[in-house]
C-alpha cells in the first residue's frame, strides 16, 4: 500500500508538472538572464549625452551588468511585466545598436513576490555576485524605502520606479526617481484644482475643496500624505475630512470608504494606487450611482492601461485626473515616443503591455545609460563605480530622457523629477488629454 | 532519550546518566561544529552565510515551536505572529528608545512571551483543533494590530526600517557579520530548549501531550504548564523575530505571515516533534528545498516557458507542500526519528534488534 | 457611530455574509463526515474560479458552459485530494491531520501560481455593475429618508449563496446518499457496520466541498476581479464555521450572516481604528466563540470519555 502511494505521489507530481507544460498563456513570459539577438530593431538610438571630456573608448569585449527587481506573483504582479518588458527590450536594442561604447549590456531579475523580506535577499544575491554593481532598478515604494539606506551605504545607483519621498530622502542618497514623489504629485494636481474649481468641481458641490484620500495600506498607498504635503494642503486651503484604506486586491470592496468619505462631506477624492487600485473605486462609485459627486484624481500611475483591465466598463474610467510627468504613446510626434513604439511591435508585445510602465522603462534605461556615458566620460571605464555613476546624473542635471519622454532635474539635492503635466481621461485609452502642460510641481521633499 | 548502548557499558554516577554528551569524542565534535559555525564568514560566500542567517533563525522559531507543539501537544499557528510581536518590540527599543541590541533582544523576546501568553489564554477552555483556531486568530490579530494602532510609533503598513546592531563601535550590518549573532543566539537557545526537556517542567509537557486527563490526576496543573509552553515558545518566537527584524532592517506586517507559521509547523514535522535535534534537521531541510525552488525557477522556466511568470515564487510553496505530503505519510515522526534509527541500526550492527 | 450611515452597512453586512456561508458550507460538508478540517478551503475556491476563467476566457467557452465544467472538475480535484492526501490520514493523529491540508494548501496556491501566473485579471461580469437596486429605508436623516445602495453583484451573490445552502441542507434531509452522509458523521463503524461505505462517502463530500468552493470561488470573483488573494479572503468563514457550530450546515448561514454582520456594524463607526477593525471582527468573533460557547451556536457539545 506505501508502495503504491508513493509511486500515486510521484505520477501526480509527473501529472501537475506535465499539465505546467501545457498550461495556458496566462502571462507573457519575462526574460530571466542573457539578452538574446532578435528580429530587426530600429538602429537609430536615443540622442546623444552632451559631449564628455574625453573622446569616446572602445569597450568591445566587456560586458556592464544592471540589474532590476520586482514582484512578478504577487499583488503587483499585472503591472510588473510591461516595466520588466520595457527595461529588457532596451537593453537588447542598445546593443543591437553597438551597446555603451561597444560593451554588451546585460540585465538581470528577480522576483520579490511583492515581500521585503525577497528583495532584500535578492539585492545580497546581486551584490554577492557582483563586486561593482553600478545601477540597479526597482519598482515598488515597499522595496525602495527598505532598501535605500543599503544602496546609499555600498554606492550603488538606484533607478526607482517606486516614488516613494521615504525612499528617496530620509536615509538614502543614491535613489533616484522616474518620476515626481507623491507628495508632490498630489500638491500639483490640487493646487491646479484649487486654480480653476469652478470648471472641475461637482454638481452642487461646495466652493471649498474637501479632500478624501482612499488609499491601499502599504507604502505605495499612503505615499502620498506626508507632513509636507498636508502642511501644503493646509496652505491651500483644502481640508482632509476623511483618510479610508481599501484591502491591496481587485475583489476589494470599497464601498464603506466611499460612504464615509460621503458622509464626511468630501467632494474630491485622490487614491494614491494604481491599476485595480483606482478601478475598484471606480467601478464603485458607479455602482453606487455616486460618481457625480467626486473629482477623482491618482497619481501618475492610475492613468494607465492596467487601470482599463479592471474596468468594468472603459466609460468608467473618463473624468480621472492624474499628473503626468512623461509623454503618452498618443504624442507620436516625439522621436522618443516614436523609438519605443518600434521597440514594442519589434518585440511583439502584447497589446495589455502597452501602457506607461513600457515607455518608462524605455526612459529609464536611457537614463542609465547617459549617466553611464558621462561617468566614463568623466573619469574613465576603469575606475567606473556607482558613486562616478552618482556624481553623473548629477552632473548631467538638467536633462531629458529618450528625446524628452522624462524631463529630469537631480541637480541641489532633489533626486526626483520635478516636471510634470496635468492630465485627464476623456474617452478611452487614446484620449489622455493634456488640462496642463509641463509645469512645475511644488517642492514637498521631506526635510532629512 | 538514552541512547543504546552495548551491553557492558554502565554509567557510575547520575550525572554520567543523564549527560547529553557522554564520550570526549563528542565533545571534540561538537566544539569542531561549533568553531566551523563562527569560522564560515570568513571562509563562504555571501549567499551561503546569508542563507545560514536565515535557517538558524528559523531553527530558533522552531524550537519554541517545538516546546509547544512536540512537547506539549498544543498545535500553533501564530509563531510568526509572535516573531512580529518580537520584532517589533525590539525595532521600537533600539530606533526610538536608544537600547542596544543586545539589550533590547531579551526584552523582545520576553515582551514576545506575555503576548504568547494572552493568546494563550484559550487553552483554558478548548483543545485540539479549537486551539488552533485560538492560534490562528492571534495571526490575524497581531499584524492588524500593528497596522492600526498607534500609527506614529508603528507606522502602520509602511512598517519600520530597523537599525543596525552595534557593539563597541562595530556595526553588524554584512550578513557575515550578522552571524556571529545568529550562531551566539542559537547556542544559548539549544541549550535552553534541551534543558527545558529534561527538566521537570519538559517532563510535564509530555505528560499533558500523552495524555492529558491522567497527567491531571497525577497532579500536574494543565493550565500553568500549558500557559508556560505558550509563553516559551513565544519567548522563542520574540527572539527569533528581533533577530530577523536586524538582519533584514525592514519590518511591517507582512514580514511574517500565515505562510511562514504553516512553513514553521512543517519545518517541526519534517524534522521530527518532540526531540531537539527535529528543529535543526527540519529548518535546514526546508530552507534549502526554498533556496532549491528560486534556483531551480529559471531551469523550470526554459523547460516550461509558458509558466515563466511567478515559476520561481511558485516552486516554493509546492515543493514545500509536497516535501510536506511525503513525510506525514511515509515518516511523520520525521527525519529524527530516522535518525535514531540509523544510530541504533548502528549501533547494534551486526543485529538488527 | 454614523447612525445614517448604520441601515446601508447592516444591509450590506449581511448580503456579504452569503458567500461566507458558502465557503463555510464546504467546510463543514467536509468535517460533518470525515471529521477533517479542510484548511485548504480557500485554495480550493480559487483553483475553482481560475478554472471557470481559463474555460471561459482563454478557451471560449460561453460562461454557463464554463460555469458547469468547472464544477465537474473541481468535484473531480475533490475525489483527487480525498483519495491521494487524506485517506492515508485515516486513524492518524490530529496534528497529521491538520498539517496535511495545509500541506494542500501550499501545494495548491503554488500550482496555481504556476499554472495561471500571478497577474490579476478580470472575471466575466454576470450582474451588471452600474445600475445598483436602491431601497428607500423608513428611516429619515436629515429631512431625507435614508437610501440604501445595494450593488447587483453582491445581491445575487448572496442569493445564491443562500439558495445554494438551503439546496445543499435539503439534499441531506431529504435524499438517501444525503441520509447516508449523516449517518457516517455520527459514527464510522456504526456506519460501516450496517453497510455504508464510508469512503466513497468521504469522497463524496469532498467532491461537494468542491463544487461548493467553486461556486463560491465564481461569487467572490465576479464582484470585482479574480486575484491569488482570493484564498486568504475566505480564512474569515472559518470562525463562521465555529460560530455556527461545525457539523451543523444551517449553522453555516447564521454564523456566515453573523460575521457579515459584525463587519458591517464595525464599519459604521466614527472612529477611524474601529473601522479598520471590520478586517478582523470575525477573529474577534472567533475568540468570543471559544471563550463563551466553543461548540458554537448550533453545534453539539462533545462530552469527552475517558
Amino acid at each position: 500500500m506505501r508502495k503504491y502511494m508513493s509511486y500515486l505521489l510521484s505520477v501526480t507530481v509527473l501529472i501537475s508538472l506535465v499539465l505546467a507544460a501545457c498550461a495556458p498563456q496566462a502571462t507573457p513570459t519575462p526574460e530571466p538572464t542573457k539578452v538574446p539577438t532578435a528580429t530587426p530593431v530600429p538602429t537609430e538610438a536615443p540622442t546623444a549625452t552632451p559631449e564628455p571630456t574625453k573622446g569616446p573608448p572602445d569597450l568591445t569585449g566587456e560586458t556592464i551588468t544592471i540589474y532590476h527587481f520586482g514582484d512578478l506573483s504577487g499583488p503587483y504582479a499585472a503591472i510588473t511585466a510591461p516595466l520588466i518588458h520595457g527595461a529588457e527590450d532596451a537593453v537588447k536594442a542598445i546593443n543591437e545598436a553597438g551597446g555603451l561604447y561597444g560593451a554588451t549590456l546585460d540585465i538581470k531579475f528577480a522576483d520579490t513576490a511583492g515581500s521585503i523580506d525577497e528583495a532584500v535577499a535578492a539585492y545580497d544575491r546581486f551584490t554577492g555576485e557582483d563586486d561593482n554593481p553600478l545601477v540597479m532598478i526597482t519598482y515598488g515604494s515597499g522595496e525602495v524605502e527598505a532598501l535605500a539606506q543599503r544602496f546609499a551605504t555600498d554606492k550603488i545607483v538606484n533607478i526607482s520606479a517606486g516614488l516613494s519621498a521615504r525612499g528617496f530622502y530620509i536615509d538614502s542618497g543614491y535613489t533616484f526617481g522616474l518620476g515626481p514623489i507623491y507628495p508632490d504629485q498630489i500638491g500639483a494636481v490640487m493646487a491646479f484644482l484649487k486654480e480653476d474649481w469652478a470648471t472641475y468641481k461637482p454638481a452642487g458641490a461646495e466652493d471649498d475643496i474637501k479632500l478624501a484620500h482612499l488609499s491601499w495600506p502599504t507604502a505605495f498607498g499612503q505615499g502620498s500624505l506626508t507632513e509636507e504635503s498636508r502642511a501644503y494642503l493646509a496652505d491651500l486651503g483644502i481640508e482632509v475630512v476623511a483618510e479610508e484604506t481599501y484591502d491591496l486586491s481587485p475583489t476589494a470592496d470599497t464601498t464603506t470608504a466611499i460612504l464615509n468619505a460621503q458622509a464626511a462631506g468630501a467632494n474630491v477624492i485622490w487614491t494614491n494606487t494604481l491599476a485595480f487600485g483606482v478601478s475598484v473605486v471606480l467601478n464603485d462609485l458607479h455602482a453606487l450611482g455616486l460618481r457625480d459627486q467626486f473629482v477623482v484624481a491618482s497619481d501618475n500611475w492610475g492613468m494607465d492601461l492596467a487601470t482599463y483591465a479592471f474596468l468594468a466598463e472603459p466609460a468608467f474610467g473618463v473624468g480621472l485626473i492624474s499628473p503626468f510627468p512623461y509623454l503618452w504613446w498618443t504624442d507620436t510626434d516625439n522621436p522618443g515616443v516614436q523609438y519605443a513604439q518600434q521597440l514594442f511591435v519589434a518585440n511583439e508585445r502584447p497589446a495589455a503591455e502597452h501602457n506607461v510602465g513600457y515607455l518608462l522603462l524605455i526612459a529609464g534605461v536611457d537614463m542609465a545609460m547617459k549617466a553611464m556615458e558621462h561617468a566614463i566620460g568623466t573619469v574613465g571605464y576603469e575606475n567606473l563605480t556607482g558613486e562616478a555613476v552618482h556624481d553623473a546624473l548629477v552632473a548631467m542635471s538638467p536633462f531629458e530622457a529618450l528625446d524628452g519622454v522624462v524631463r529630469a532635474d537631480y541637480s541641489a539635492g532633489s533626486r526626483s523629477p520635478h516636471m510634470t503635466q496635468i492630465r485627464m481621461i476623456q474617452g478611452g485609452p487614446d484620449a489622455f488629454v493634456v488640462l496642463q502642460d509641463w509645469t512645475e510641481t511644488p517642492d514637498l521633499r521631506p526635510s532629512e | 532519550m538514552s541512547a543504546l548502548r552495548p551491553a557492558g557499558e554502565f554509567d557510575t554516577s547520575y550525572a554520567r546518566d543523564m549527560a547529553t554528551i557522554r564520550r570526549p569524542w563528542q565533545w571534540g565534535l561538537l566544539l569542531a561544529s561549533i568553531a566551523a559555525l563562527y569560522m564560515l564568514p570568513s571562509l563562504a560566500s555571501q549567499s551561503l552565510v546569508s542563507l545560514v542567517n536565515r535557517i538558524g533563525i528559523s531553527i530558533i522559531a522552531v524550537q519554541g515551536l517545538n516546546l509547544l507543539t512536540g512537547y506539549t501537544g498544543q498545535i500553533s499557528l501564530g509563531q510568526a505572529a509572535f516573531m512580529t510581536a518580537g520584532g517589533y518590540i525590539s525595532a521600537l527599543l533600539v530606533n526610538n528608545a536608544g537600547w542596544s541590541f543586545f539589550a533590547a533582544l531579551p526584552v523582545a523576546a520576553l515582551g514576545a512571551g506575555i503576548v504568547g501568553l494572552v493568546f494563550g489564554l484559550p487553552s483554558l477552555r478548548v483543545k485540539g483543533f479549537y486551539l488552533v483556531m485560538a492560534t490562528l486568530a492571534a495571526q490575524f490579530i497581531i499584524p492588524w494590530f500593528t497596522r492600526n494602532a498607534f500609527p506614529e510609533v508603528l507606522n502602520r503598513a509602511q512598517g519600520l526600517n530597523v537599525q543596525v546592531p552595534v557593539l563597541f563601535g562595530v556595526e553588524f550590518s554584512s550578513p557575515q557579520r550578522y552571524l556571529y549573532i545568529t550562531v551566539t543566539v542559537l547556542i544559548l537557545s539549544t541549550i535552553a530548549a534541551h534543558n527545558v526537556s529534561r527538566s521537570r517542567l519538559g517532563r510535564a509537557l509530555v505528560a499533558i501531550r500523552d495524555n492529558d486527563l491522567a497527567a491531571e490526576v497525577l497532579g500536574v496543573n494543565l493550565f500553568k504548564y500549558k500557559l508556560q509552553a505558550f509563553f516559551l515558545a513565544a519567548v522563542y518566537a520574540g527572539a527569533a523575530g528581533a533577530l530577523a527584524a536586524h538582519n533584514i532592517r525592514h519590518l511591517n506586517s507582512e514580514t511574517f505571515n500565515l505562510t511562514d507559521s504553516v512553513f514553521y509547523m512543517g519545518m517541526l514535522v519534517v524534522g521530527g516533534l518532540g526531540s531537539s535535534l527535529g528543529p535543526f534537521f527540519g529548518a535546514s531541510i526546508v530552507q534549502l528545498l526554498i533556496e532549491g525552488a528560486t534556483l531551480f525557477g529559471p531551469f523550470f522556466t526554459r523547460l516550461f516557458p509558458s509558466t515563466a511568470a511567478g515559476a520561481v515564487q511558485a516552486l516554493r510553496p509546492l515543493f514545500f507542500g509536497i516535501t510536506l505530503m511525503f513525510f506525514l505519510i511515509f515518516e511523520p515522526r520525521g527525519l529524527a526519528h530516522r535518525w535514531y534509527l540509523f544510530k541504533a541500526a548502528w549501533r547494534l550492527r551486526p543485529f538488527s534488534h | 457611530m454614523n447612525w445614517q450611515l448604520v441601515p446601508q452597512f447592516v444591509i450590506t453586512g449581511l448580503l456579504a455574509g452569503g458567500p461566507i456561508a458558502l465557503t463555510a458550507l464546504g467546510l463543514v460538508l467536509i468535517f460533518k463526515s470525515s471529521y477533517i478540517f479542510n484548511f485548504a478551503q480557500g485554495q480550493l475556491l480559487l483553483m475553482g474560479a481560475l478554472i471557470t476563467w481559463w474555460l471561459s476566457v482563454e478557451r471560449g467557452f460561453p460562461l454557463g458552459v464554463a460555469v458547469l465544467l468547472a464544477v465537474v472538475l473541481s468535484a473531480l480535484l475533490g475525489l483527487a485530494i480525498e483519495r491521494l492526501a487524506l485517506r492515508p490520514m485515516t486513524g492518524q493523529p490530529l496534528l497529521s491531520i491538520i498539517l496535511m491540508t495545509l500541506a494542500l494548501s501550499q501545494v495548491l496556491q503554488g500550482l496555481a501560481l504556476l499554472l495561471f501566473g500571478g497577474a490579476q485579471r478580470n472575471f466575466p461580469q454576470m450582474f451588471s455593475a452600474s445600475n445598483p437596486y436602491r431601497i428607500t429605508t423608513p428611516f429619515v436623516f436629515n429631512g431625507q429618508p435614508i437610501v440604501v445602495i445595494l450593488k447587483q453583484n453582491l445581491t445575487w451573490s448572496f442569493v445564491v449563496a443562500v439558495l445554494g445552502v438551503l439546496v445543499i441542507g435539503a439534499f441531506f434531509r431529504f435524499t438517501k446518499t444525503g441520509l447516508a452522509m449523516r449517518g457516517t458523521s455520527e459514527d464510522h463503524e456504526l456506519a460501516q457496520s450496517i453497510g455504508l461505505r464510508i469512503h466513497r462517502i468521504f469522497g463524496l463530500s469532498w467532491a461537494l466541498a468542491g463544487v461548493v468552493a467553486t461556486v463560491g470561488g465564481i461569487l467572490l470573483a465576479t464582484s470585482s476581479g479574480l486575484d491569488l488573494s482570493l484564498s486568504v479572503v475566505v480564512l474569515a468563514a472559518f470562525p463562521a464555521v465555529l460560530l455556527g457550530g461545525l457539523e451543523s450546515i444551517p449553522g453555516t448561514i447564521v454564523g456566515g450572516l453573523l460575521i457579515g454582520l459584525s463587519q458591517g456594524l464595525v464599519a459604521a463607526s466614527r472612529a477611524t481604528i474601529v473601522r479598520n477593525a471590520a478586517e478582523i471582527m470575525p477573529y474577534i468573533v472567533l475568540l468570543i466563540v471559544l471563550l463563551f460557547r466553543p461548540e458554537g451556536l448550533f453545534g453539539r457539545k462533545r462530552i469527552e470519555r475517558i
